[in-house]
């Protein structure tokens, strides 16, 4: 069985009164256990609506989103939180990260909403952080780091309480180049050595030539 | 729930400048509001401890009816019987007779329509300040049943002085014409007109011989330990001599004026507690809602990563509680500062206090603190802190992650 299997999947937004936008037309996919996938497409091609998506922070207009034997687009609204809590770690563009946290805060910020005990909590991301290299930060606010840094304090964050599948909307997107790739080798180690599933979105050839599999969206639908 | 605290107390210490701002218009509001308060507590005091002293009493007791139509006529008929009951009385200080009529007063070129007041110059001193207020001459002894006093402005009226005579003229309890000739001993100045124009007084025997009203007595005044007594006191006096007889009044009903004065401003507090507490909740909501319009990608981020909408509800309430415990904190301290401060010197208002006066009021005001006023404004900026984070803790748990997170 997959890990994520996406039935027939629509999402039109509708802005203003008769203007509509159909972001994603008919998607068709699967994601198994440990992929490391890249969906890719020029801008306005729906990758980000489809993470959205996948990522259960937005509803579809119609279609299924399967995970493993649960369909998450019939789960209620006020039932989502505590899925997207327990199931998905999330990446954003920038500007991940809780500015009134530390780095360790942060990162811990997840597992304390899961209820996990303090000590464990600290040692998990001390040691999460460690290995994305940020050792001597971990005690330093958003605003004393780089962008770069942000970024891998918001992967540790993602990855530190063992989710499912962690969604990356354009993480590399406010990097330079070099830190971009520096970013993606660190994610696919982790998949490699944890075993955890990544489903991360760009437009820049570097970062998809680094994915296991590769998605092309084109107009919201799936190009062959 | 203490990262949530963390969070919200470090956005507070985050926006200095705004969180400062903002605590400092709590705090003065509070403050203000606190000084206010004493400020009329304390001129509150000191109208019915000037009025109640001067002349009125605490509490008076007459015959039924006298309060209402001041006749020779409505008298007591056994003082003693009274006076032996309020003498057991612990929270009674002193108490005094006076037998109170309206008459005519004439010197040789003027007269004047008053109020004659028949007093026991021994125990009136001990409930009333008049005898204070003698500024030329003596106040009457025992002995001075052929003396008078009478106000200044009176005086002036009437163009007599010390040593000089007048008479007075009423009719006596039997219908008889009372009259009688005085000697001036005394002129008193209380700044309150109606009182320096329009009161003489004598003494409670001769007063007798005049009304002849022999072992009797229109109104008993008495002095209370605590003035704070004197409705209570009022009520214990009724059951304990229970009697339909008697009328026994605190002064509220005695000065229903002066009551509904004090009842006014009491209102107009209310007025002053409204608009500082917009004030306050104006400042508090101004600071969380721009604190959380711009941390709308932030609580974007949070709802995504699975934070409760009630867990963002606290964040923002928690806030905004701060800012409301801090600011009281400052504000108490402003006020109780600033009230104890006043409390010792004073406050002068004598470029008002001709007007002041006529209201028994002092030049000087003191405030006074009483902890359960000081108490109630506290919690009523604490529950406007709360109230007024409602919206924005409401717009920020109804964000939708994906709309939030795309804001920047
Ligand atoms: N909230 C919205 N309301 C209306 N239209 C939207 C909304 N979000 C996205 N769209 C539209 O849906 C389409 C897909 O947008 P989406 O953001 O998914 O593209 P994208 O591939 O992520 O683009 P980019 O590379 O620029 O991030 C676009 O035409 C966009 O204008
Ligand atoms: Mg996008």
């Amino acid at each position: 069985m997959s890990l994520i299997k996406i039935n027939n999947l629509y999402k039109t937004y509708s802005s203003g009164k008769n203007i509509m936008t159909e972001a994603l037309g008919g998607v068709n996919l699967s994601i198994e256990k440990g992929d490391f996938t890249a969906i890719a497409g020029p801008s306005g091609s729906g990758k980000s609506t489809l993470l959205n998506l996948i990522g259960a922070l937005d509803s579809p207009t119609r279609g299924s989103i399967f995970y493993e034997n649960i369909d998450i687009t019939k789960i209620p609204l006020n039932k989502l939180a505590l899925f997207r809590l327990e199931e998905i770690g999330y990446v954003f563009q920038a500007y991940n990260l809780i500015n009134t946290l530390t780095a360790i805060e942060n990162v811990e910020y997840v597992m304390l909403l899961q209820g996990i005990s303090n000590q464990i909590r600290r040692k998990k991301s001390i040691e999460i952080l460690k290995r994305v290299g940020l050792e001597p930060y971990i005690h330093r606010f958003p605003n004393e780091m780089s962008g770069g840094q942000q970024q891998r304090v918001a992967v540790a964050r993602a990855i530190v309480a063992e989710p499912k599948v962690v969604m990356a909307d354009e993480p590399t997107a406010n990097l330079d180049s070099k830190t971009a790739e520096n970013l993606l080798d660190l994610m696919k180690e982790l998949n490699e050595e944890k075993g955890i599933t990544f489903v991360f979105s760009t437009h820049d050839q570097m970062i998809m030539s680094k994915a296991r599999k590769l998605i092309l969206l084109k107009d919201g639908k799936i190009a062959t | 729930m203490f990262t949530f605290i963390k969070i919200a107390w470090r956005n507070i210490i985050r926006n200095k400048k705004r969180s400062a701002i903002t605590l400092s218009a709590v705090g003065f509001g509070l403050g203000a509001l606190i000084f206010i308060r004493a400020f009329v507590d304390g001129a509150h005091q000191q109208m019915i401890e000037n009025y109640t002293s001067l002349v009125s009493g605490q509490i008076q007791i007459h015959a039924r009816g006298f309060h209402q139509k001041e006749q020779l006529e409505i008298y007591i008929t056994e003082p003693e019987k009274i006076s032996s009951s309020l003498k057991e009385n612990p929270y009674i200080q002193s108490f005094t007779y006076r037998i109170k009529a309206a008459g005519l007063v004439s010197s040789p070129e003027h007269s004047a329509g008053v109020y004659i007041l028949g007093i026991d110059p021994r125990h009136e001193k001990k409930v009333s300040t008049i005898y204070k207020k003698v500024k030329e001459g003596t106040f009457l002894t025992e002995s001075s049943d052929k003396g008078i006093i009478l106000g200044i402005r009176l005086a002036e009226n009437l163009n007599v002085g010390l040593d000089e005579k007048i008479v007075i003229m009423s009719q006596a309890l039997d219908g008889s014409i009372a009259a009688g000739a005085f000697h001036v001993k005394g002129l008193f100045d209380t700044g309150t007109e109606e009182i320096d124009k329009g009161v003489v007084i004598i003494t409670h025997k001769a007063a007798e011989e005049l009304f002849v009203m022999h072992d009797k007595t229109s109104e008993i005044a008495i002095r209370l330990k605590n003035v704070e007594d004197a409705q209570k006191v009022s009520t214990l006096i009724r059951q304990k001599l229970n009697s339909s007889e008697l009328e026994i009044l605190p002064w509220q009903e005695v000065s229903t004026v002066l009551e509904q004065w004090i009842e006014f401003d009491n209102g107009f507090i209310y007025l002053i507690v409204i608009v500082v507490m917009i004030v306050v909740a104006i400042g508090i909501l101004n600071t969380v809602l721009m604190g959380v319009l711009e941390r709308t990608r932030e609580f974007g981020i949070l709802l995504a990563l699975g934070t409760k909408r009630k867990q963002i509800l606290a964040m923002v309430a928690w806030e905004s509680l701060f800012l409301g415990v801090i600011g009281s904190l400052f504000g108490s301290l402003l006020g109780i500062l600033l009230t104890l401060q006043l409390g010792k010197t004073g406050i002068n208002l004598s470029m008002f206090s001709s007007a002041l006066t006529s209201f028994y009021m002092d030049p000087y005001i003191y405030p006074v603190s009483k902890t359960d006023h000081i108490i109630i404004s506290i919690a009523l900026v604490l529950v406007t802190s709360i109230l007024v984070s409602i919206y924005p803790a409401w717009h920020a748990a109804n964000l939708k992650p994906v709309e939030a997170i795309r804001s920047i």
